[in-house]
């Protein structure tokens, strides 16, 4: 009767953290499925957030074009010059694709190899972002329905911004490049090349420093050609991961930890603030994924 | 104001955070000043409510925020934002608080909240920022911000947490 009170409260306080122990220990890493008040919590905030995130950006968005009257000027005509060599490398291209098809025809290629570059581009809208600092997470309105899957590659028109973490029905988190972390115990690894010597080149891009801002990809043999400057996409080895988005461009190179290897630091190629619209990368299916 | 008109407000103010506020805070400045909309109301519940009120709201908040962005773990949120709720209500509930005294228990529980989750990341081996690190780049920016969103809703958000229980007390005096 003494101090009862005191130790009820102690001992309720033990079984929650135990209780919240086990409930964190569980939600990390990879998991496939999620339960249903999970999809349910995450698509219900996801469909106010929506209504909410998109009208925010579009008026943050004229007023910032307002300011930058001048500017908006400027980029058309860039936007305009653009558009001109679009439309005389898709002569070209299109040339190629025919010739291509026909080499392939010659060679007898699988269907699988045929659809192996076939990559489809999905649009999504973002629909919240959080700003935790350890979490980092943007939504998207494309979930499971559209045929959305766990590590997927995310990317806007200048490179690779993250992958597909969580999926419920109707939208998706995803998890910023900037969280790679190779001393974590959920990192994710990209298999990564440089544009131009994929052959030559290897590496992985594994960690990502906050205090400096650059991706760092190790591994790299002592042969290999990489040098500052270069334009560092994905390899696609493995066939999980999309090939040729591209990560960054290498700012430096350096021996690793061990003095086998070497490690270069990337500056990202992306932006990462203020996101409207992203694409999912969809690798096509080839039949092999486990059931 | 009764608890399901507050209850409606916070999960506006919620939805805004990842939202509209996101968009108001300027591109260098995302990652720095992280909004803490819903620990604020959580904390004036703990100092004019009660320390179950309290305990309540963080704990549904806390896990309604880890759902909404779930990327790779649940229950952080949950968990230090129901502790630090019930310990600040542990601490000072419903006594007659001014409003420098109910700021500074604001401030010094949302660094506690933010200590506890800088931790609790750390434990589970999900960051490997130090703490002085976190400290400087965004646990000092946003405690400014919290300030100053308390300071803003010092008046209506007593008013609502207050007045609601005042019929009550009345009934148990009379």
């Amino acid at each position: 009767m003494f101090n009862w009170m005191r130790n009820r409260r102690m001992f309720v306080l033990m079984i929650v953290f135990i209780l919240f122990v086990a409930v964190m220990g569980f939600s990390i890493g990879d998991r496939k499925k999620l339960t249903w008040p999970e999809n349910f919590a995450l698509d219900t905030s996801g469909f106010f957030q929506q209504w909410l995130y998109r009208p925010a950006g579009y008026v943050s968005n004229l007023i910032h074009d307002l300011s930058h009257m001048r500017e908006v000027y400027k980029e058309n005509e860039q936007l305009r010059i653009a558009a001109a060599a679009y439309a005389r490398d898709s002569i070209k291209y299109n040339g190629m694709e025919d010739k291509l098809k026909k080499l392939q025809d010659d060679l007898h290629f699988t269907e699988r190899q045929r659809q192996l570059d076939n990559y489809k581009y999905l649009i999504a809208q973002v629909i919240a972002v959080s700003t935790d600092p350890y979490d980092e997470t943007i939504r998207i309105n494309l979930g499971s329905k559209d045929g959305i899957k766990p590590n997927m590659a995310v990317v806007t028109n200048k490179g690779l911004v993250g992958l597909i973490t969580r999926v419920d029905p109707f939208f998706s988190s995803v998890m910023p490049i900037t969280k790679l972390n190779v001393n974590s115990a959920d990192t994710k690894l990209i298999a990564a090349t440089v544009l131009g010597k994929e052959e030559e080149s290897f590496g992985i891009v594994d960690n990502y420093d906050t205090e400096t801002g650059k991706l760092s990809m190790s591994k790299i043999s002592e042969h290999d050609p990489l040098k500052k400057g270069d334009t560092v996409i994905s390899s696609g080895k493995g066939n999980v991961f999309p090939r040729g988005m591209v990560i960054g461009t290498v700012d430096s190179s350096q021996v690793g930890d061990f003095g086998l290897t070497y490690t270069a630091t990337i500056t990202p190629a992306a932006d990462f603030d203020h996101l409207r619209e992203v694409f999912v990368v969809q690798t096509p299916d080839t039949g092999d994924t486990a059931p | 104001m009764s608890m399901q008109r507050i209850i409606i407000v916070m999960l506006l103010f919620f939805l805004s955070e990842g939202t509209i506020f996101y968009w108001l805070i300027p591109g260098d400045l995302v990652g720095r000043i992280i909004p803490h909309f819903t620990l604020a109301f959580v904390l004036f519940a703990a100092l004019y409510r009660g320390r179950h009120a309290s305990l309540l709201l963080g704990l549904s908040f806390g896990l309604l925020q880890d759902l909404a962005f779930y990327g790779r773990i649940i229950g952080v949120h949950s968990f230090s934002m129901g502790l630090v709720g019930y310990m600040t209500g542990l601490l000072l509930e419903r006594k007659r608080s001014t409003l420098l005294m109910a700021l500074s228990m604001i401030g010094l529980s949302t660094l506690v909240y933010d200590t506890v989750v800088y931790f609790i990341y750390k434990v589970f081996r999900l960051t490997d920022l130090t703490y002085e690190y976190s400290l400087y780049q965004h646990i000092i920016p946003s405690l400014f911000l919290q300030l100053l969103f308390a300071l803003a809703l010092y008046i209506p958000a007593r008013r609502w947490f207050e007045g609601s229980l005042k019929p009550k007390t009345e009934e148990e005096e009379v």
